[in-house]
């Protein structure tokens, strides 16, 4: 480690706890806006991972990893909000409970 | 970083922000001085001479209003929704260049308070977290009318945002660079706007749309939401959207100064007169600009954001792509 | 010194606000929790030296991703579920493999598990290391195949949420 940096392990620990804390978002939470967020911090939690790795090695590909991890989340986050709009329209909810038919 | 950049840096910041909250009064004093002559009326004129303390008398009639708070408003984000409308307009302006290198105390000293090497993107990122501020703002007050208004200004301000941001690609191609500081230098001897002028027209275009000028305030439309967002907004939260709305003025005029109008470049008069000069010019074109035109309607907007000037950024930006390539 | 003041800032500020986001009820609460975390990553990204990655995370993550979480969540104005969090045993198994998820993390990072050949001191750093140049050189020479991936993937996400928008349900 340089002297005067943080080591890399303690990013990693954030992150750790980052993505914790979105899995629980995803099992404890019913409200599907919600879950949605929880990925999104997850997606963060590795994004943090990939940069503080980056910096280790002293090597960019880990931020252009993080670069194509933002647009994947822009497809899906634009996609995934307009399932949830079209699931609303049809049956006033947001809960993922109350979607459970295939049908009706 | 040592004790004299923190030092220069502070005063920096201390100057910028009191020239900000210093120009906003003379600027609003400007502004109904010159739309009341446009329509043929006198304007402000009692307090003061040529009734230039006018809008400081208001600014302290809005200090002493009584504050209220609607009651079925979210009390948490009533009170955030003014403040990261003023913050951050305030953030952008950190990387504006306002002049060039000076000389003080034997020290180098640039006229900005940071130039990052990313100051483009900052600028753009810090603007697209003001629609925040409206937004909330809209949405805290729990009453239709600014949630209409709120509603509006998110979905006009992410359209716009596009466009704008590719307008100036045009010219980061051409010079390399994010870096304000840097595009400011490249025009010493020919402004930006010379070969950039589509692009140029299609950033203001958007830059009064980002701001809710005259004719795109469609998110305060008094005609059709009595105030849009601010409708339950008074005291100084109004008078801090208020300053919002000025200080993002001076972001566009700034930026749009920098990228393409040759920044702090002119002859004979030393750079940050010049940059005061294009500074008050922008600031007048934006006032002339409500005077002239009638407000849009909510789908000629949207339609002339996405099949007009998206287009047209994409356009400009091939363009100049290929003549980049083909003379560079 | 400095950095380390500032990452222990971002860290707690991320952290407590991601447990804001997941525990608080109203919706739009949540989402300015997830801004605050976003914003935190972004101040995280600059003492890591990837300028334009914490612009991008601002501008792309905060500024727009998220503005249209709000705007969903402003156009359905769900009023609070309910019960806050998943009813009866559903929620002690969540948080029971969440809480062993973690456990796994931490033994990942602690045992430095998969490091061989990880340089043991961090690398120095090239001149313009995170700038937008150096990462658009590498973007268009190595990583230009994906790259053109993404931006199909991102006209067909365009084209779905179109799709998915218009349809008359019913």
């Amino acid at each position: 480690m340089d002297p005067n940096g943080v080591p890399t392990e303690y990013y990693q620990l954030v992150a750790a706890l980052l993505f914790t804390i979105g899995i629980v978002g995803v099992l404890v939470r019913r409200n599907a806006l919600i879950i949605f967020m929880s990925i999104e911090l997850m997606l963060n939690a590795v994004n943090l991972s990939f940069v503080a790795f980056s910096r280790q090695y002293g090597q960019m590909d880990g931020q252009i990893f993080v670069f194509f991890v933002m647009a994947v989340a822009a497809a899906e986050v634009v996609v995934g909000l307009a399932i949830l709009v079209a699931i609303f329209r049809n049956r006033e909810t947001a809960s993922v409970d109350d979607v459970h038919l295939l049908k009706g | 970083m040592d004790a004299a950049f923190l030092i220069a840096s502070a005063v920096k910041v201390l100057i910028v922000l009191g020239f900000v909250l210093i120009a906003v009064p003379f600027i609003v004093w400007m502004e109904r001085k010159v739309i009341g002559h446009m329509q043929d009326r006198i304007g402000p004129q009692r307090v003061g001479p040529f009734g230039l303390l006018q809008t400081i008398a208001d600014g302290i009639k809005l200090f002493f209003k009584e504050d209220i708070i609607p009651g079925q408003a979210d009390r948490v984000v009533f009170f955030l929704a003014p403040a990261l409308s003023v913050i951050t307009a305030f953030v952008a302006l950190s990387v504006v260049p306002f002049g060039d290198k000076v000389t003080v105390f034997g020290r180098e000293v640039p006229l900005h308070i940071a130039d990052v090497n990313v100051a483009i993107l900052w600028v753009l990122g810090t603007t697209s977290m003001g629609v925040y501020g409206i937004v909330l703002g809209g949405w805290a007050s729990n009453s239709k009318y600014p949630l209409l208004g709120g509603l509006r200004s998110s979905a006009q301000m992410i359209s716009y945002e596009l466009a704008q941001g590719i307008s100036l690609v045009g010219v980061i191609l051409m010079t390399g660079t994010l870096s304000l500081a840097g595009i400011v230098r490249q025009q010493e001897h020919m402004w930006f706007i010379v070969p950039q002028f589509f692009a140029f027209v299609i950033f203001l275009l958007c830059g009064i749309a980002e701001t809710n000028r005259a004719p795109f305030d469609l998110p305060e439309a008094e005609t059709e939401l009595v105030a849009g967002f601010h409708t339950e907004f008074s005291s100084m939260k109004f008078a801090l959207y208020f300053l919002a709305e000025y200080a993002n003025m001076m972001v566009v005029s700034a930026v749009a100064i920098s990228v393409f109008f040759g920044g702090w470049h002119g002859p004979i008069l030393p750079p940050v007169v010049w940059f005061l000069i294009k500074l008050s010019l922008f600031l007048f074109f934006f006032v002339w600009l409500r005077a002239t035109f009638p407000r849009l309607r909510y789908d000629q907007l949207m339609a002339f954001g996405w099949k007009v000037l998206l287009p047209l950024s994409l356009l400009n930006l091939a363009v100049t792509a290929v003549v980049v390539a083909l003379t560079g | 010194m400095v950095e380390a003041i500032l990452f222990t800032l971002f860290s707690l500020s991320a952290v407590a606000f991601s447990l804001g986001m997941v525990f608080r009820r109203n919706a739009v609460h949540c989402a300015l929790h997830l801004v605050g975390v976003l914003l935190s990553l972004s101040g995280m990204f600059v003492l890591l030296h990837a300028q334009f990655i914490a612009a991008i995370q601002i501008l792309v993550y905060a500024g727009a991703i998220m503005v249209l979480f709000l705007f969903v969540v402003m156009l359905l104005n769900v009023r609070g579920e309910s019960p806050l969090l998943t009813p009866g045993a559903a929620k002690g198994f969540g948080f029971f493999f969440a809480f062993i998820a973690f456990v796994e993390l931490l033994w990942i990072v602690l045992s430095r598990g998969g490091s061989e050949g990880l340089p043991e001191a961090v690398a120095a750093l090239s001149p313009g290391f995170g700038s937008p140049s150096e990462i658009g050189r590498i973007l268009y020479t190595t990583w230009l195949f994906p790259f053109e991936v993404t931006s199909i993937l991102l006209m067909i996400a365009v084209v779905g949420a179109v799709v998915l928008a218009k349809r008359k349900f019913a």
